[in-house]
């Protein structure tokens, strides 16, 4: 119902807002309300607790519940009040001591009443910090910040034009005819490259202001390189300098993540922003590894994608705990052995426990077993990961053990199917009932084929299997049946 | 250029062609070497900024992505704190954590190759290789301090003596595929050996010890020493009697 008047922000399936194209995370900072003071407060929806997220693009607020965040451009701000929140904590009246610390800034709005960055009108907004610790100041200059940035203005992609553009900036340009203009051109290109190099790595605060530039370059030049080395054999050869092409993709593929959760930003709430953020980012490579990855792999994919922003291995395992507590499809998995395992909820022990059962119920199965290697075969994992899904089946009561000299080998579950109070009742549809039948058309076959072989067919069959039988009392008899067989 | 007729305008022609491809050659061999020249120096640059301004780099966050974006986009790690005094005494400090990192970052890459069992000597090798641009080496004192950090996540990984050598292994058991291979090859005849494991699926013969030892530990293989050629088959009685129908399962 805000959507009327804040434009919607989109959410990853764990609660993590989705950046925009070159947007970072500057601030998190929770149990933070939503004012206008200008609107009546009958028609601006109340706005109350959520999690504030200040990034260099925009103010975001997400509910403590549900899915829809909202947020306001900061290309939408017209002005930050700085000194109205400063100057009343220092007048320090009753008033002030017991309300909570505010951040007011003025944004402009449509006609309806919508903020948005065209619009002629304006309101101004409330952020109420509601949080105990919460430091209004350090959230005012965050946000005078990444407002001053102005990082959403270059954010179109216009740079590139600028940088190569650069040789023409002598103004005096000379025309590009023939061999030797063509060889002064790149000359010309070349120097101003080197200059720009230059200029930028001068101190941090020259790469800075340069950054967008840099980064346009090494991306160029990354290109040349790898178009380069596919045609001419010799760039390749000299790998010790260069790092050789392979290195190069591996290196792009290693970030990902390009605004991480740190302590800095998010403070107190580090540890939830985090494993949130982990679940999003997990997703990827589980499915690479086939719904389950060990958990040391995925802190060094993890901090690989983070690049400089290194988490412990502590952190990490903070952060994977706190998933029970969430709704995410992930989860962490401890074996028995120790081992730490990250797997997806959707791929659930349920599945694998029908595949085992189904297993169980094949007829060879039925007379001799299965062991782990067959389970691992059969579900296409690692023999020891099957042995462990065995185990829980048998625990779940599907399975019997068996140990003998040939190992150990597991039975379907039998016991449950048997009625204390009527031991030979079968019941039609178990699993018993399903072995008895197995295991009997298998002696009768084989009763059967021994007559043919050895004796008449037709005469002498009846009096063995009459023999059989007659030692299986309990066993129903039905002669129609084999006659017709036999 | 005007055409002339004759043997002698076609020679001429040819003659300009080629000096016109020699130039272009030499222009594309100038521009790759000045390429490199510079993508050198943006490389120790952003080495020096990354060790130099780690912690105002991490100040600022729109920066930090740019610095990150340029590092990956020209091959540089941007992990490179030096080992510092608290570090080698105490074991604090990030160094050991991005050695960490860069460990498991090698046990991932190279496991196509030797299916997550790596030798610590060449681990420290392709370490040091790797973090060239750091001012000293990474003993293999440090690379097992770096990996007992990671302790904390589980006991998937894991350094192992062979003899005199250390092994890292980094795929634990129950995520391992080797194995199913192996009970793939032993199908055939029931047992297997080290040599032909090691030969049939082109392995280190250190990675089929390991393997078989390990499947010897969870008990689904025996051994039989008895043989007349004197060496030792691991016998495996779980595959024999009834892989013939899970083998039609999978199909």
């Amino acid at each position: 119902m805000a959507g009327k008047w804040l434009p919607a922000a989109e959410l990853t399936g764990s609660g993590r807002p989705v950046l925009h194209q070159g947007e970072v995370e500057c601030s998190l900072l929770s149990s933070v309300d939503l004012e206008c003071e200008d609107n009546p407060s009958s028609s601006f929806p109340l706005l109350k607790s959520g999690l504030l997220i200040v990034t260099t693009h925009r103010v975001l607020w997400i509910p403590p519940e549900g899915t829809t965040a909202h947020a306001i451009p900061l290309a939408a701000v017209s002005h930050v009040f700085t000194s109205s929140s400063s100057s009343k904590i220092k007048k320090k009246s009753i008033k002030t001591m017991f309300s909570s610390p505010r951040v007011r800034f003025q944004v402009s709005v449509t006609s309806e009443g919508r903020v948005d960055e065209r619009g002629t009108g304006s309101m101004v907004m409330t952020l109420v910090l509601r949080g105990k610790n919460s430091d209004s100041d350090s959230l005012l200059g965050k946000l005078l910040e990444a407002w001053r940035g102005r990082a959403w203005e270059s954010g179109g992609g216009s740079g590139s034009g600028k940088f190569d553009g650069g040789s023409s900036s002598g103004g005096l340009r000379m025309p590009v005819v023939g061999v030797a203009g063509i060889l002064r051109k790149e000359q010309e290109m070349w120097e101003s490259t080197d200059k720009s190099l230059q200029d930028a790595f001068q101190d941090l605060n020259a790469l800075m202001s340069k950054a967008k530039e840099m980064v346009m370059l090494a991306e160029k030049m990354r290109l040349k390189l790898l178009s380069g080395s596919n045609n001419q054999g010799s760039v390749a050869n000299d790998e010790d300098e260069m790092g050789s092409k392979e290195e190069m993709q591996d290196w792009l593929l290693s970030v990902g993540i390009a605004s991480p959760v740190t302590k800095e930003s998010a403070g107190a709430l580090y540890h939830q922003q985090l494993s949130r953020q982990l679940a999003d980012f997990v997703k990827i490579p589980l499915e690479r590894s086939g719904g389950m990855i060990n958990l040391i792999d995925v802190y060094c994919v993890f901090n690989r994608a983070r690049g400089t922003e290194l988490i412990s291995p502590e952190d990490l395992l903070q952060a994977c705990s706190l998933w029970k507590n969430v709704d995410v499809p992930v989860m962490l998995r401890l074996f028995d052995s120790g081992v730490m395992v990250i797997q997806n909820k959707s791929y659930n022990d349920e599945q694998v426990l029908s595949r085992i059962k189904s297993l169980a119920l094949k007829p060879e199965a039925l007379r001799s077993g299965i062991s782990a290697s067959d389970a691992a075969i059969m579900l296409g994992i690692a023999p020891a990961m099957a042995k462990e899904h065995l185990l829980t089946a048998e625990s779940k009561g599907l399975l019997c053990r068996d140990v003998s000299p040939d190992g150990f080998r597991f039975y379907v579950n039998l016991f449950q199917d048997i009625n204390l109070d009527d031991m030979y009742l079968v019941k039609d549809h178990s699993a018993y009932g399903a072995w008895r039948w197995r295991e009997r058309e298998r002696e009768r076959a084989s009763i059967c084929e021994q007559s043919t072989k050895r004796l008449q067919p037709g005469v002498n069959v009846h009096t063995s299997l009459l023999m059989y039988y007659g030692n299986h009392a309990e066993l129903p008899i039905f002669f129609p049946a084999l006659e017709t067989k036999c | 250029m005007r055409r002339r007729p004759g043997i002698g305008g076609l020679q001429t022609a040819a003659a300009a062609r080629d000096q016109y491809r020699l130039l272009g050659e030499n222009v594309a061999k100038l521009k790759m070497d000045l390429m490199k020249e510079q993508l050198a120096t943006f490389r120790s640059q952003l080495e020096d900024f990354a060790r130099k301004h780690k912690n105002d780099i991490r100040k600022n966050p729109a920066f930090r992505s740019q610095f990150h974006e340029m590092c990956a986009k020209v091959g540089v790690d941007p992990l490179a704190s030096n080992k510092g005094f608290w570090a080698e005494l105490l074991g604090i400090g990030d160094f050991y954590y991005e050695l960490g990192v860069q460990i498991v970052d090698i046990c991932l890459a190279t496991r196509p190759h030797n299916g997550g069992l790596i030798n610590l000597e060449e681990l420290c090798r392709l370490l040091n290789q790797r973090r060239k641009s750091a001012r000293e080496a990474v003993t293999e004192d440090d690379c097992l301090r770096a990996i007992s950090k990671l302790k904390v996540l589980g006991n998937g990984f894991e350094v192992i003596s062979v003899g005199k050598r250390k092994l890292v292994r980094s795929v634990p058991t129950e995520l391992n595929k080797d194995h199913n291979e192996i009970l793939e090859l032993a199908q055939a005849n029931g047992f297997v050996t080290v040599e032909e494991v090691a030969r049939r699926l082109s392995w280190s013969s250190g990675r089929a010890t390991d393997a078989l030892e390990t499947l010897l530990d969870e008990g689904l293989a025996m051994i039989d020493d008895g043989h007349r050629d004197g060496k030792r088959r691991y016998w495996f009685p779980c595959v024999s009697s009834i892989s013939s129908f899970v083998g039609n399962e999978t199909l």
